[in-house]
């Protein structure tokens, strides 16, 4: 460990402008919903003390703030842009436009319910509606994590070439405080190296981007997006690997804590993995073979990754705070298609456990575990009391 | 590290438009023509109008004059008393007014006089020899021509001095004499055998000329006056106009009276009323012909009307005799209708509508006769002329005629451009090879093909007159010229019909980058030109038209 | 001759393009690119222009061009504009070529707001008065009573006054221009260009299929919604200073209506009040420019 580092007491979303801050982005458009605005407030407390030469722009909404980001990315910029829920949704066309762009921009969600009906509250639905829009999704449980994945996010989408959004639940994350080991700028600058694409808008090439093309190479660029997404959990290992070498904590596209051996396994994502940690150590200490498959890197699906860590268990369960309309909770979805024709795969339950923002405490997921460990699995996901 | 094949990006682009050849959309294309302007169909010298008038415009005196002259070597004459058809024909009529293209011709023409601007000796002399008889407008015009193709050239006048009606007839209130002797000694210095008081008055005489000579021109003009049935000449009383005119312009006294009837509704006419109105005299006109259909200028009526001439139109002179120390001429109305050529008409005078005039004089001016009989021995005559073909030759091969002896149309500048003719005609005879060929009849652009949004707005900048009081004092000229900048604002009015003027509308408006700008002119890109025809559209001159394409 | 016209083809809009034949458009596109020059890069939303700039791999236009989403072009720009100062380009132009849909309806929400930012961009909209590229329905652009694809009986509501909205942000240049005015076209591109903050030029664009006029008419019909008033050329400076740039009205209302077949089922009273209106817009316009 090489670092210098400090520690801060941060909320989540702090913790996300503190990254903001370390990598110094090119330009930063942002637009201020709930519960996002921390991270913009905070990151332009930081321009306005001239701690950050970032070109800050303020539009009038999330659609023209990722608009700016893609064309700004386009013409070789390293851009970051925040928001959640609504503002994610106005987005979405341009979600695929960025995407389809090959634009590596970092974008931090705060997973919110989205309306109908209003609320504000911790669901997962607005970012994992957004699954099919081709860009990378990684969710994190807790302010440090939320701000190292910032950081590394920006490695693993230039290396790919594809945008990259960053999760974290709505008031569980973004609004706790915990202590964060904010690493030291000389780390972060050598950790990343220097944005430059082979291909921009650049008056000395000349090239233009973005006019129609005919089937074939609409096609053909479908199929270079999927060899690329095929390289990203390689990327997000590496990328996590190398940030453990230098802070002590790594990541991957994967946790597995406690699972390697366990009969039970839960499977969930972002901030229901902490109380999820704390009921399988109850569980254990109860004598019960459980564990936790943390699922961080939830787009690309880590497909291969999942079947090896779930192979030897008897019985998933599946915690999904979000649901899909007429199809139930989409992890146990997407688990089930990634396992489907393993030899000896194990029996699956779709939980819908904390839809809406419910509080979902340890007591409530040791329960669950004990209810559902040995019960035949039903198809559907299943509304959790 | 990313394993994809390094091929370049589906997404970014490569190449340029260019590769896409759009010229298969079109189904007609822009042609550049050189269609000549109506001013130039009018002229009768067949003068490129447009073009000078442009170099007016320009600011290149020089290159207008020299556009011009090519031409007509008379631009301060014809500038002066042209009937400028050429102003009736201007598609700028159909706008506002026609160009003042008379009075920019005579801008040229004295500012050339000024700059003292000589024409230039002929690239080569010939060893061939032209006889011209008569140095009036067509015989001068003919050895200019001549000249300037290499011909040598001699040229026999009858009078003192060159000139013919130019001289003798019209007045120097329309055309100073400064004016006329600047103009032909330009063309003298050009190097030509001289033979003044020279009459050649027969058909031997012709002959024995023609045998000296590879071609005889022959302009001797149109000297009989027509006389005045039921009018006594020999009166002291009566004066024949061509006299009257001849003897006034050489500044002899006049002795007839103080009220004067002029009979004739020509230009003639006109010169011998308003001269007699600088002599003192009171001056009535009685015409056969009604107002709308006097065969002099619009313009010569207003202005001896301005002169306090009476005009008595649509009658005639029956009879006159003397009354005490005056006479008095019975008159009469007539009903007159207009034959088919030229100079036939009949007349039905109106019953009971019979009146008088009073007068000390009678000045007939009813037009004047070419004296044919002299060669009639040698050349045909067709009716009052000598009978000529296409090229000006009569019916004895080698001999030419023009001009008034030789025509009907008894303009000046319609002379001027019978002996440029007859001169080219003559040098197709001599030698094919080198002469000019025949002009071809090519149709005219009409006034819908121009875009005047392009041109300048305001009205015709009028040269003015001098005012009538002061111009009854003198013989001085009545029509002042053009100053330069009003003579650069008009030229600017000109539509250079049919003209390129390099403005570059059209390969400027072209949406397609089709049109390739030549050192000096267009071209129209085959692979690109989609046949919009905006270029067509955009043109202020008219100097492109769309033609259909042939698709194979 | 008046003026001849004076921009000169520096060579930055090639042949090849698939524009109709006769298209306007074209013509002050490359008016534009011409006197704009070579540092520059081009924001474009779907539209007309976006069609003839070119389609994979082919561009018809020599500086980098980014096409965008249909609402988005004055919020791209902000984006390209901001990353090429961050990258020490801070007079690279930024221009956004958009048409009146993009303008005036879906994309009139990011100009606003790049608007009073007075972020750095040359926002030039090419004013067909329709959503011609998807084949003519109206678009708020769309003048009172034209027959448009949405519209058989002819639009209800008036033409949206962009100029006025524009004016209200304030911002340093706005301007109208003609197809029939290339002279001033370029001038007014060119002082735009020198002028930092946010620029709008619109450029009134009859289109020939839209407007239901012939190939070669489209100048002429610019030059009659000049000439009649209906569509005057001015500049507004700071949002305060009017300035007429053409100055008198020489032809009827009624003979530029005349032109065009979306307004063949005109009514007397229609073009009647189609006059009132002009009048009365031509009279505060001319109030405007000399208080």
């Amino acid at each position: 460990m090489n670092a210098i580092s400090n520690k801060m007491l941060l909320s989540g979303n702090h913790a996300v402008s503190w990254a903001v801050k370390l990598v110094q982005p090119d330009v930063a458009p942002v637009y201020p919903i709930t519960p996002q605005t921390p991270i913009l407030e905070k990151i332009t407390e930081f321009e306005g003390r001239g701690e950050i030469s970032t070109e800050l722009v303020t539009p009038e909404s999330e659609h023209s703030a990722m608009a700016a980001c893609i064309s700004a990315s386009l013409t070789g910029a390293r851009v970051f842009t925040a928001t959640s829920s609504q503002g994610l949704l106005l987005m979405h066309e341009l979600l695929h436009y960025a995407s389809g762009a090959r634009a590596p921009i970092v974008m931090f969600n705060v997973n919110r319910t989205p309306a109908s009906p209003w609320g504000f509250w911790p669901d997962q639905l607005d970012s994992l509606s957004q699954r099919d829009t081709g860009w990378v999704q990684l969710y994190s449980e807790s302010p440090q994590e939320s701000l190292d994945s910032v950081i590394q996010a920006y490695r693993i989408a230039e290396t790919v070439s594809l945008p990259t959004m960053i999760s974290h639940d709505a008031f569980y994350v973004s609004h706790s405080l915990e202590v964060v080991d904010v690493p030291g700028e000389k780390m972060v600058r050598d950790f990343l190296p220097d944005y430059e694409p082979e291909n921009m808008l650049d008056v000395a090439s000349g090239k233009s981007f973005g006019a129609p093309i005919d089937q074939k190479t609409w096609n053909r660029s479908r199929r270079e997006m999927a060899a690329s997404f095929a390289e990203v959990e390689a990327q997000v290992n590496a990328a996590g690997a190398d940030w453990g070498k230098l802070t002590g904590r790594s990541y991957g596209a994967l946790e597995e804590y406690r699972s390697q051996d366990a009969d039970v396994v839960i499977v969930t994502m972002g901030s229901m993995c902490g109380t999820a940690r704390v009921a399988v150590d109850a569980l254990r200490d109860q004598g019960l073979s459980v564990g936790l498959l943390k699922v961080r890197q939830f787009r690309p699906f880590p497909t291969e990754s999942v079947c090896k860590a779930l192979g030897h268990a008897k019985s998933v369960v599946v915690l999904d705070r979000n649901y899909s309309p007429g199809m139930g909770g989409i992890l146990h979805q997407e688990l089930k298609a990634a396992l489907y024709g393993a030899a000896q795969g194990p029996k699956v339950h779709g939980l819908l456990a904390g839809v809406g923002g419910m509080n979902v405490p340890p007591e409530k997921i040791m329960s669950l575990v004990g209810q559902y460990k040995d019960a035949e699995p039903s198809v559907e996901s299943q509304w959790v009391e | 590290m990313n394993s994809i094949e390094k091929q370049p990006s589906p997404l970014w682009t490569n190449a340029t438009s260019e590769a896409r050849l759009t010229g298969t959309w079109r189904s007609a294309m822009p042609h550049y023509q050189n269609l000549p302007s109506p001013c130039r169909g009018a002229c009768p010298v067949g003068g490129r109008i447009a073009e000078w008038v442009r170099h007016i415009e320009l600011g290149d005196y020089k290159a207008a004059w020299t556009t011009l002259v090519d031409n007509n070597p008379f631009p301060a004459i014809a500038g002066r008393i042209c009937h400028h058809p050429c102003e009736t024909a201007c598609n700028r009529n159909a706008l506002d007014e026609t160009v003042g293209i008379c009075s920019l011709e005579r801008f040229v023409g004295d500012l050339a006089l000024k700059e003292g601007w000589a024409y230039p000796k002929p690239k080569q002399e010939r060893k061939e020899t032209i006889a011209v008889v008569g140095g009036g407008p067509a015989g001068l015009s003919a050895c200019y021509q001549l000249r300037r193709l290499g011909y040598q050239v001699s040229l026999y006048e009858s009078q003192e001095q060159l000139g013919g009606l130019l001289r003798y007839g019209i007045p120097a209130y329309r055309l100073e004499k400064k004016i006329l002797d600047g103009e032909i000694q330009r063309i003298l210095d050009m190097g030509v055998d001289l033979h003044l008081n020279a009459e050649v008055g027969s058909a031997q005489a012709l002959k024995e000329l023609h045998a000296k000579h590879d071609a005889v021109y022959l302009a001797t003009g149109a000297s009989r006056s027509k006389n005045l049935p039921g009018l006594d000449y020999a009166q002291s009383w009566v004066m024949d106009s061509a006299e009257f005119l001849a003897d006034t312009n050489a500044g002899k006294a006049c002795d007839l009276g103080r009220d004067l009837v002029v009979i004739g509704g020509g230009s003639a006419a006109m010169d011998v009323a308003r001269t007699a109105r600088r002599l003192g005299r009171n001056v009535t006109v009685l015409a056969l012909e009604p107002d709308d259909l006097l065969p002099a200028h619009e313009v010569e009526v207003i202005e001896a009307k301005e002169e306090a001439i009476t005009f008595v139109t649509g009658a005639m002179m029956q009879s006159a005799e003397t009354n005490g120390d005056g006479i008095v001429l019975k008159c009469i109305k007539v009903d007159f209708k207009p034959g088919e050529k030229r100079g036939q008409f009949t007349i039905d005078p109106i019953a009971g509508s019979e009146f008088e005039l009073s007068a000390h004089g009678i000045i007939p001016s009813i037009g004047q006769d070419a004296d044919l009989k002299r060669w009639q021995d040698l050349l045909d005559a067709a009716g009052p002329v000598v009978s000529t073909d296409g090229d000006w030759q009569t019916s004895t091969p080698g001999i030419f005629a023009g001009g008034d002896v030789a025509s009907m149309d008894r303009f000046v500048t319609q002379a001027i451009g019978m002996g440029k003719e007859a001169a080219w005609g003559i040098a197709r005879q001599v030698d094919a090879a080198t002469a000019p060929a025949r002009p071809e009849a090519e149709p005219l652009i009409p006034y819908e093909v121009i875009n005047t949004s392009y041109h300048a707005k305001h009205r015709r900048l009028q040269a003015a007159n001098r005012d009538v009081e002061a111009r009854l004092q003198t013989f001085d000229e009545v029509q002042l010229p053009l100053a330069l900048e009003e003579a650069v604002a008009e030229a600017k009015r000109c539509f250079s019909c049919g003209t390129c003027i390099y403005c570059d509308n059209c390969y400027l408006y072209c949406p397609d980058m089709a049109i390739t700008k030549l050192e000096r002119g267009y071209e129209v890109k085959n692979d690109y030109c989609k046949g919009c025809g905006l270029c067509v559209a955009e043109c202020p001159t008219g100097s492109i038209h769309m033609e259909k394409e042939q698709k194979a | 001759m008046l003026d001849t016209i004076t921009y000169e083809d520096q060579g930055q809009f090639f042949s090849g393009h698939v524009a109709c034949a006769g298209c306007v458009e074209a013509v002050s596109l490359r008016v534009i690119l011409n006197t704009v020059g070579e540092d520059a890069v081009a924001v474009v939303p779907p539209s007309c222009t976006a069609v003839i700039c070119g389609g994979y791999p082919f561009s018809a236009v020599k500086i980098p061009v980014y096409h965008t989403t249909l609402e988005s072009g004055a919020a791209s720009a902000t984006g390209v504009k901001r990353a090429l100062v961050k990258k020490g380009k801070p007079d690279t132009t930024v221009l956004v070529l958009a048409g009146d849909g993009g303008t005036y309806d879906i994309g009139l929400q990011a100009l606003s707001s790049a608007a009073e930012r007075n972020e750095d961009i040359l926002y030039i909209c090419f004013d067909n008065e329709g959503y011609m590229n998807t084949g003519g329905q109206k678009s708020s652009s769309t003048p009172v009573n034209a027959v448009t694809g949405s519209t058989p009986a002819g639009k209800n509501t008036r033409k949206k006054n962009m100029l006025e909205i524009l004016a209200a942000h304030r911002i340093p240049y706005v301007a109208t221009a003609s197809p029939s005015d290339l002279n001033d076209m370029a001038a007014k591109v060119k002082k735009a260009q020198g002028i930092k903050g946010t620029k709008v030029i619109i450029i009134l664009i009859p289109c020939l299929p839209g407007w239901g006029v012939a190939d070669n008419s489209a100048v002429a019909v610019a030059r009659m919604a000049v000439d009649s008033g209906v569509f005057p050329l001015f500049e507004i400076e700071g949002g305060r200073k009017y300035t007429l740039t053409h100055k008198e009205r020489t032809l009827p209302v009624k003979d530029y209506l005349g032109t065009q077949k979306r307004y063949r089922n005109l009514t007397e009273a229609q073009i009647k009040s189609i006059e009132a209106d002009v009048d009365d817009d031509w009279l505060r316009l001319n109030e405007k420019a000399r208080g």
